[in-house]
């Protein structure tokens, strides 16, 4: 009986997205695998390891927790002419707000018996899609709230780069203002085709549209693709943290866990970009439902993800002014032309 | 891009004020793209109005300490400041001091010099391409810039018994003879860099994102070259045959049938292009080395003659190494003076020493290419954006300790 209430609770989609799964607790075990991954296949194509001795019969798995455990018990230390407040403030917005699009992302849809989810058919009834949704937030705008909290986290590097005081800093807190105008453009213009083209903002009525967002308008996808990599600083577009030239941009002054959060922050941002990708692009949990539906959109958000970070072991990285030159002046027309064929096709959809 | 705006708004009633942004910016000595210097950048927006370069954080005062050590002594400090490059710096001040003594070089020994010194120049663009690649962030080109480089770093250490910094070349001849084992590490490693030469024209050199990031950027016009003082691949980057190979052949150039790759754009791109050029032109000459070298010995008599015969036996017999008794260290050549040129991986490196009959020299004067492109590097600097400084940076293959001494 409590056992079951406790279950019940531990279940419920309010708490069990945003802290467990795909949230936080996730969230934490992905970032290790993404970036152990990232390190390995770059590794691969560079004659080289990757991440070998902490852990050795992991292949190196363990690398990063020992980063992060060194990082952990390092001084954190905070210039003398920074305002504290908002230094320290920073990042733990930026991880923070890169983890608030999470909860309004529908991760799969519940059935009306026979999963463990079933239990919230009733309190998660969606009455715009009529269907019960697995998400955090249940809105019939969840594809114009995701976007709108993804484009947070460009004013909060602005902020962080700006509060620093260091003047790498703030070249790349001007940087990020540039690209963060351009990639939100693309991404929401892209977004809109989608919109026109299914008649939705929702993305449960897209995902179960029958037809996955990439086949209807791959201009689109790509867009949106493109867009993806600038917002969350992947190679080719890694012009906010350019080390060769920026030392690591907005976060130069950050040491310790504070560091670790600056980096874990665009980790995160990418994999809540990866979810939207998933489920409006490559047809979410469809044709599962409930939990194992769940786990699918996860994973082809996974795979998103590890395909955006292993951009790194292909590309340089371009200049500020050729990226946004490229974003407005054929990534832009691209997703103009996404919003066109959106509302060519729309009408046969549905 | 500033007065582009406002020639698009005048007239329409949106003018904007643009207000330049002016500022300095400490690039170094602690920053990843900096290397030993600071870089002083005066920034306006987005453009490099000016840079000071800040040399001198690596100096090892070379010239002045060579005025207390012997001549045989100097060999591995002439070598430190460029240790990527040291089989040139070696054979430079070698070539200097043989002038002074009117010693003969065996032919043999002097195809081992050009084969030495082929070897450290692919391995010395390796290194180059690989930096010039992580200051555009292209990880891949680094690590396979160092892990190709590693391959030949290998054969040096199989000829020379070090990785890096070598002192093979003494006066007279060579330490150690080419065995059939390292004629064969050549040979592979040759087919293994031919092979491997494609695969970096595919991810490196005809990747869009490199090329839009190096073409068109810190174009480097013949004349000015020129009169910079540019030398090397950064000079023949900018349509100037010039490579002191062959207008001074040295060692055993003279026999080798190679050509010298000029391109007129002048730009980073072109400079990199020259330098993946070389090194098949230097893999060309390692292969006619090996066929050609002639037998022989190693060493010239006039120092050869000194070695007592138990050294001989012991080290020359069987092992073909040189092992000279202790008070060749501290030979007198005659009064003199003498400058000798080699084009060394970056550029024409030039020694001048005076020699006042004692066991050290009176004066050593060292010019190396790294020290010739400080100007070059700044002029060429103006004008970029600041993205664009460590592709100067990389693409000149400028290399601090090398210009400290």
């Amino acid at each position: 009986m409590w056992l079951s209430s406790i279950a019940y609770y531990f279940f419920y989609p309010s708490f069990f997205i945003p802290v467990i799964f795909p949230g936080l607790i996730f969230i934490l075990i992905a970032l290790l695998f993404t970036i152990w991954a990232e390190r390995k296949f770059a590794a691969k194509v560079q004659m080289r390891f990757g991440p070998f001795y902490a852990s050795k019969r992991l292949g190196g798995f363990l690398q990063l927790v020992a980063d992060m455990i060194k990082f952990a018990f390092s001084e954190i230390i905070v210039p003398r002419e920074v305002n504290k407040t908002l230094f320290i403030l920073g990042p733990i917005l930026i991880t923070g707000f890169s983890l608030v699009p999470i909860s309004v992302i529908p991760i799969s849809s519940i059935p009306q018996t026979g999963s463990i989810l079933s239990p919230y058919y009733g309190v998660f009834h969606d009455t715009y899609s009529s269907l019960s949704l697995f998400s955090a937030v249940l809105t019939p705008y969840s594809l114009a709230l995701a976007i709108a909290l993804t484009s947070v986290v460009s004013v909060l590097v602005i902020l962080t780069a700006w509060v620093t005081n260091n003047r790498f800093a703030m070249i790349s807190g001007i940087r990020e203002g540039y690209l963060s105008v351009s990639y939100d453009a693309l991404i929401t213009i892209s977004i809109i085709g989608i919109a026109l083209e299914f008649h939705s903002l929702d993305i449960s009525k897209i995902v179960t549209a029958g037809i996955p967002g990439i086949i209807a308008n791959p201009l689109a996808a790509i867009v949106f693709l493109i867009g993806m990599l600038m917002g969350s600083s992947r190679f080719p577009f890694d012009i906010t943290e350019a080390d060769s030239e920026l030392v690591t941009g907005p976060y130069t002054e950050y040491s310790g866990l504070l560091f670790v959060m600056t980096m874990a922050g665009s980790y995160i941002l990418n994999f809540a970009y990866s979810l939207i990708f998933a489920d409006v692009f490559l047809g979410g949990w469809t044709p599962l439902t409930g939990f194992p539906g769940a786990l699918l959109t996860v994973v082809k958000a996974m795979i998103v993800l590890l395909l955006s970070v292993f951009m790194r072991s292909v590309y340089g990285r371009y200049r500020i002014d050729q990226a946004l030159r490229g974003s407005w002046k054929y990534v832009f027309p691209a997703a103009l032309a996404s919003v066109i064929l959106g509302l060519v096709v729309g009408p046969w959809i549905r | 891009m500033t007065s582009g705006l406002e020639g698009m708004l005048s007239g329409t009633g949106m003018e904007v004020e643009v207000v330049p942004v002016e500022g300095e910016l400490n690039v170094g000595p602690q920053h990843p793209g900096s290397g030993h210097m600071r870089i002083l950048v005066k920034l306006n927006g987005d453009i490099i109005e000016d840079v000071d370069l800040d040399v001198g954080y690596v100096h090892r005062s070379v010239e002045k300490l060579s005025e207390n050590r012997n001549y045989i002594h100097l060999i591995p400090l002439v070598e430190r400041p460029a240790i990527l490059d040291s089989i040139h710096m070696n054979l430079g001040y070698v070539m200097a001091v043989e002038k002074i003594l009117g010693v003969d070089v065996p032919p043999r020994a002097q195809y081992l010099r050009s084969f030495a010194a082929e070897v450290n120049r692919i391995a010395s663009h390796l290194y180059g391409m690989g930096i010039l690649a992580v200051f555009m962030g292209h990880s891949t080109g680094f690590m396979w810039g160092f892990g190709d480089r590693e391959v030949w770093v290998e054969i040096l250490q199989a000829l020379t018994g070090a990785r890096v910094t070598n002192s093979y070349i003494i006066p007279g001849g060579v330490r150690r003879d080419l065995s059939p084992a390292i004629k064969e590490m050549t040979e592979k490693g040759i087919t293994y860099m031919r092979r491997k030469l494609e695969d970096w024209q595919k991810i490196f050199i005809n990747n869009p994102n490199i090329k839009a990031r190096m073409q068109g950027v810190g174009v480097m016009k013949r004349e000015d070259a020129i009169r910079w003082g540019a030398v090397g691949p950064n000079l023949r980057a900018s349509g100037v045959y010039y490579d002191v190979r062959k207008m001074e052949p040295y060692a055993a150039y003279d026999k080798l049938d190679f050509e010298v790759p000029v391109y007129k754009e002048g730009d980073a791109y072109a400079r990199t292009l020259v330098r993946i050029e070389e090194i098949e032109q230097s893999m060309k000459m390692l292969e006619q080395i090996l066929k050609e070298i002639p037998e022989g010995n190693i060493l010239s008599d006039r120092f050869f003659r000194q070695i007592p015969p138990v050294r001989l036996k012991k080290w020359w017999e069987g092992q073909r190494r040189i092992v000279m008794p202790g008070y060749y260290a501290s030979f007198r050549p005659p009064k003199g003076e003498a400058v000798s040129r080699v084009e060394a991986g970056r550029g024409e490196l030039l020694y001048y020493v005076v020699s006042d009959g004692s066991s050290k020299p009176y004066r050593l004067r060292m010019i190396t290419p790294s020290y010739r492109l400080i100007y070059v590097f700044k002029e060429l600097a103006k004008g970029c954006r600041y993205a664009d400084l460590v592709t100067v940076y990389g693409s000149l293959d400028y290399f601090p300790p090398e210009a400290d001494r």
